[in-house]
């Protein structure tokens, strides 16, 4: 579903990326994990297309996705959590979800999708109208996650969802996240630095150590991996 | 130092008063001598503006305010009080002075567009108290009995002569101003003032400066004004165009360099008043249009002035161009420059650690950013503070340095008790700090951006300038690199340079924040070596990073932090083995999988 | 004790003036608001565009009489709601072929200077107004003519003006209107998204650039309709826009940024306050006054009545 190969971007000066490639099949669980600054974040920007590469491709379903501006690639079924959350801080936590359903594709089914990322997160019901702003780091996050359900993509692309959490809402964080690919079907594209959260659920995994991927497979031969181990721990 | 290049700038300021007397002399039409006047009064009031918004980028937009209360003070005391100008204008002076440290005390504090727009209420308020008190319109009598001595004078381009003589003066006190280290503490405000508070610099004390010299000026030019056009009223005096126009002269013309009002007043004041004198008549309100326009087409085309952008034009074949500054040292030998480099103090006892932390906590809103951390900073060491993003390493070097107050906890540095402490006083103690994203200016040399920091540390431009180029050997970027222009260095050259920035005033702690992020493995390398000499010369390092390859080669001792708290502190080959590491970096099912796999 | 029953009147007499202009003032202000406010865009333009639609509705209704058929009452209603579509095409078409130049992202900050090219293109943009205004429209002051105008209606002791008790009417109108078009449609939505949080508006495909400008154009076309309305209650020269600007940032930040509720309640205020303080100070000092609460207001408490207690970056 979305390929990429030899990606090579430059980001504030620097050389975030280079000759990256990725596979993400049709209803997979995908991973990227690696330290702070390796580039993560920049590769998801790519996708979403706030930065653009200096070389490269991105193919979306056989379509070549950086011909597509940015707000048009939703439209095309790609859903972006994003780092840190971006809620709608002024707007109320149904009017975000229901920013979440602009595209074209969703706006009529909006009222079933919302009904079921109410079932998936009961806490967002309860605080339907108050200002998203104000709600704690873990129920922003699920917001995020279900503004981002709520554009009912066929890719859903999260962002370090467990950045700035505390560690048991970060399991129930990712209980959901697993519950939605295993239950919905969705296909995931999971950017994490938490290392075996992310290694757990996925079904294939791919290591980023400062701009290029050292490491690929699948869930079982990256899960306990000591090359891992050293891209973080440098031991 | 740059004496030939002062004297080049002072030969041209003269050369253009020749210039513009020769042609003054000339011109009959007691009309255009009274343009030719105008000209040079609003140069002066553009550099009024250069002075305070140019400088140090508070953008302001009242400038009405100073040129009104000085043109103002000098009619009231003479219409009123019969006091002749010539001591009116010194008055006036006085008063735009007062003026402006009473209206810059406050409105400092202001950020951004809140400061824009008090600015723009000022003048405001003047205008209509000065209408309400009945001065719609005050005529400055004639004196036929001694007309010298009320500065009136039949001969226009006597005027014009006056105020060429108060032009040349702004003009050679910008020049100095440019030149000296008040002016660069104004660029590095404007350019970022936090990286200029933690090199010591101390933001209100310049901004004051810059505000009272500006005030003063725009005060002179004021009543001169008011002298020429025999009549003032608040509109013409405290109306929006009076700071509308003081705005555009200086960016028309060319913002932050003295010739920029020139230049714009030279261009703009006949363009508008030819206009308005041929179709004044059929399109009032012309005047306006002019300037307005010329400030749309000036953004879009050509933001900073055109000054800058016939620079660049003109020096475009050749190398980039290089702002007129300190200029090249004359025959500096580097290795004369490069000495013993010792920190400015002996290095304290291995027992007392240099900086100390005691239960330094910092919340924002509900979030602990950084939660009862102790922790000591031994002198002469390297020590890494590390932890997963948004673990809250930045918001304590944040601390430390005094851009933020500890809600609770003290900070000690060899004795001395920083909590509290500002930023440039906390710089003065003894501490320097990079940034993250480092701001060079990218029009200056890499000597000009490390002197600033180097200002703090010294008591003249000849130390100052001493103390950079050692801080520029220490990382290697003496010798020509010194010379080249910051806009086309590498990243890793960008780095040294700010290295350099915080080195200059010899500091005995270095906090270095992400120095060697995004850095390919040779830059790194050299990076790492560098550092390492530096902490063999004396300084403390205590330094915040993400690639951990690196630092584990780097540092004596790692702190690790989550989520705001101490997990860890100690040797690196036992914090890299510390299970509550392990779990923060990757996770705990990690910890659990490896426990399993073990047993 | 007669003295007092009469300062009393004129008390009350004061702030029900004020209450009325300030619901003209409101309207502005929650122009302003959308585009200060919510977008944090500083437009110094914003009286000009304020006084557009005061010589659009005059030239409606008055100058070429195409509204004269819906007779003295209607005419000018309908004029000043007329005045803000086509305030909000000339705020359209600026926005697009100048603004949209210098803000966001496009700026290159040379020197930390992009922050202010946005504020200074828009003094130009005033500048060029307010004079293209007097080449255009003269210098003699104007204003709408309706019947209302010089009549009132008598509840007791106190005079409502009737043209100006109608203006508050319709502010309040176009008000709910505007408020319940944010809130509760769909591309309101996507508009206060928008400012809210471009990044994460263009992630759910929002096209943000179309949002700005539309709100640009929003925020002068609801100024010019309050412009409209207080045409036919007071007269009106082009050099009217920069003595309202004041008027209308300190309504905004009175009541808080990012609040268009706030904007409204903000730009009322400021109407009392400046029609109560023409019992106490000379009249030419009217405006001082709300100078005075401004200042105040952005010292010592910058998020004003209702504003929000996180401020976006």
């Amino acid at each position: 579903m979305l390929k990429i190969r030899s990606l090579d971007v430059a980001y504030g000066g620097l050389n975030a990326l280079s000759d990256v490639s990725l596979d993400v099949e049709e209803g997979q669980f995908v991973a990227v994990v690696g330290p702070n600054g390796a580039g993560k974040t920049t590769l998801f920007k790519t996708i979403s297309g706030v930065v653009t590469p200096i070389a490269g491709e991105i193919t979306y379903k056989g379509q070549d996705l950086l011909k597509v501006p940015p707000n048009e690639r939703a439209q095309l079924g790609i859903a972006h959590v994003p780092e840190g959350r971006q809620v709608f801080a002024s707007m109320t936590v149904m009017e975000n979800l229901e920013m979440g359903s602009c595209t074209r594709k969703s706006r009529s089914r909006r009222a079933e999708l919302l009904k079921t990322i109410v079932e998936l997160f009961p806490i967002l019901a309860e605080r339907r109208d108050q200002l998203a702003g104000t709600l704690s780091g873990g129920e922003q996050q699920m917001l995020a996650i279900g503004r981002g359900l709520a554009s009912a993509p066929d890719l859903l692309m999260l962002d370090e969802p467990s950045m700035g959490l505390a560690p048991t809402i970060v399991d129930a964080i990712f209980d959901r996240i697993e519950f939605i690919h295993r239950h919905h079907g969705v296909t995931i594209l999971l950017v994490e630095q938490r290392v075996a959260e992310a290694l757990e659920l996925c079904d294939r995994g791919y290591v980023l150590e400062t701009g290029r991927m050292v490491l690929e497979g699948s869930h079982d031969t990256l899960i306990s991996n000591t090359r891992v181990k050293h891209a973080y721990l440098g031991m | 130092m740059g004496r030939s290049d002062r004297a080049k700038q002072y030969f041209a300021i003269f050369a253009f008063a020749a210039v513009y007397l020769l042609i003054g002399w000339f011109v009959r039409n007691s009309y255009y001598q009274l343009m030719m006047t105008l000209v040079l009064i609003w140069a002066t009031v553009g550099i009024s503006w250069n002075m305070l918004s140019g400088y140090s980028g508070m953008i302001s937009f009242g400038h009405a305010a100073f040129f009104g209360l000085g043109g103002y003070t000098m009619t009231i005391a003479f219409v009123t009080f019969g006091i002749t100008p010539w001591i009116g204008i010194p008055l006036g002076i006085i008063v735009g002075m007062i003026a402006g440290i009473i209206i810059g005390l406050p409105t400092f504090r202001l950020r951004g567009h809140y400061f824009a727009l008090s600015m723009l209420a000022y003048p405001l308020a003047m205008l209509y108290v000065f209408e309400w008190m009945g001065y719609q319109e005050v005529s400055l009598p004639m004196k036929r009995e001694a007309p010298i001595l009320y500065a009136q004078f039949n001969d226009q381009r006597t005027y014009m002569v006056l105020a060429l003589v108060l032009l040349v003066i702004c003009m050679i006190i910008s020049m100095h101003v440019e030149r000296s280290r008040f002016g660069r503490s104004l660029l590095a405000i404007k350019q970022n003032e936090a990286a200029a508070s933690a090199a010591g610099i101390n933001p209100l004390r310049w901004k004051m400066l810059a505000m009272m010299l500006s005030a003063a000026i725009g005060a002179a030019a004021g009543g001169l004004y008011a002298i020429v056009l025999l009549v003032v009223t608040p509109q013409t005096m405290f109306g929006a165009l009076v700071s509308a126009q003081a705005l555009i002269m200086a960016l028309f013309g060319g913002v932050g360099v003295f010739w920029g009002p020139v230049i714009g007043a030279a261009v703009l004041v006949p363009l508008a008043e030819t206009l308005h004198a041929e179709l004044g008549s059929i399109i009032p309100g012309i005047q306006g249009v002019v300037y307005g326009i010329a400030i749309i087409v000036i953004i879009l085309l050509a933001p900073e002035g055109i000054y800058w952008r016939i620079r660049e034009w003109v020096a475009r074949p050749a190398a980039p161009i290089e702002r007129p500054g300190l200029g090249a040292p004359a025959a500096t030998s580097v290795a004369s420059v490069v000495s013993t480099v010792e920190p400015r103090a002996s290095a304290a006892p291995a027992e007392n650690p240099l900086l100390h932390l005691q239960a330094v906590r910092r919340t924002f809103g509900g979030l602990r950013a950084v939660d009862d951390v102790t922790l000591d900073i031994k002198a002469g060491t390297i020590h890494g503070i590390i932890g997963p993003n948004g673990a809250g390493k930045t918001t304590l070097f944040n601390v430390i340095n005094g851009f933020l107050a500890a809600d609770t906890g003290s900070i000690t540095f060899a004795s001395t008790n920083l909590t509290g402490l500002k930023p440039h006083d906390v710089c003065r103690h003894g501490i320097g700090r990079t940034f993250q994203v480092v701001r060079a200016f990218p029009r200056m040399t890499v000597l000009e951006n490390v002197v600033i920091g180097a200002f703090v540390g010294s008591t003249n431009n000849a130390e100052a300038e001493r103390l950079a180029m050692t801080a520029l050997d220490r990382v290697g970027l003496a010798d020509e690199q010194a010379y080249a222009i910051a806009g086309g260095l590498t990243t890793k050259q960008l780095r040294l340079m700010e290295l350099a920035r915080a080195l200059a005033p010899r500091p005995r702690l270095l906090l270095l924040d992400e120095t060697l992020a995004g850095l390919g493995h040779d830059a790194l390398e050299d990076v790492l070596r560098i550092i390492r000499q530096i902490n063999r010369d004396g300084v403390t390092i205590a330094i915040i990073e993400h690639t951990m390859h690196a630092m584990v080669k780097l540092v004596d001792r790692f702190s690790v932090l989550d989520h705001g708290k101490l997990i860890a502190d100690g040797a690196p080959a036992d914090v890299v083995k510390d299970r509550t590491v392990i779990e923060a970096y990757l996770g705990r099912k990690w910890m659990e999988r490896a426990q399993d796999s073990v047993a | 004790m007669e003295e007092l029953k009469w300062f009393a009147v004129d008390f009350f007499q004061a702030v029900t003036a004020g209450l009325l202009v300030g619901g003209t003032y409101g309207l502005m202000c929650v122009g302003l608001g959308i585009i200060f406010g919510v977008m944090r865009v500083v437009n110094f333009a914003q009286g000009d565009f304020m006084m557009l639609g005061m010589y659009v509705t005059y030239y409606l209704v008055t100058g070429f009489g195409m509204l004269a058929f819906l007779g003295p009452y209607a005419g000018p209603v309908i004029g000043a709601a007329l005045a803000g579509p086509v305030v909000f095409v000339i705020g359209w078409l600026l926005h697009r072929y100048l603004l949209a130049r210098v803000t966001g992202a496009r700026v290159i900050s040379a020197e930390a200077e992009g922050h202010y090219t946005q504020i200074i293109m828009t003094l130009g943009v005033a500048l060029v107004l307010a004079n293209g205004g007097l080449i255009l429209f003269g210098s003699t002051p104007l204003s709408v003519q309706t019947p209302m105008s010089r009549e009132s209606w008598e509840v007791g002791l106190i005079f409502f003006n009737q043209a100006r008790t109608v203006a508050f009417v319709l502010a309040i109108l176009f008000a709910v209107g505007l408020y319940i078009f944010l809130t509760k449609s769909d591309l309101g939505k996507m508009l206060r998204a928008a400012a809210d949080n471009p990044i994460a508006a263009a992630y759910v495909g929002i096209d943000v650039d179309r949002s700005h400008r539309f709100a640009f154009g929003l925020g002068v076309g609801i100024t010019a309709v309050a412009g409209g309305l207080l045409a036919s209650t007071q007269s009106f020269q082009p050099y009217i826009g920069f003595d309202f600007v004041i008027v209308m940032y300190a309504g905004v930040v009175l009541g808080g940024m990012g609040s268009i509720l706030g904007a409204f309640w903000g730009g009322l205020t400021i109407g009392l306050v400046q029609q109560v303080s023409t019992l106490f100070l000379p009249y030419q000092l009217q405006n001082t006054a709300i100078f005075v609460i401004f200042l105040l207001i952005i010292f010592f408490r910058p998020q004003g009545m209702f504003g929000r207690v996180w401020e976006r970056a």
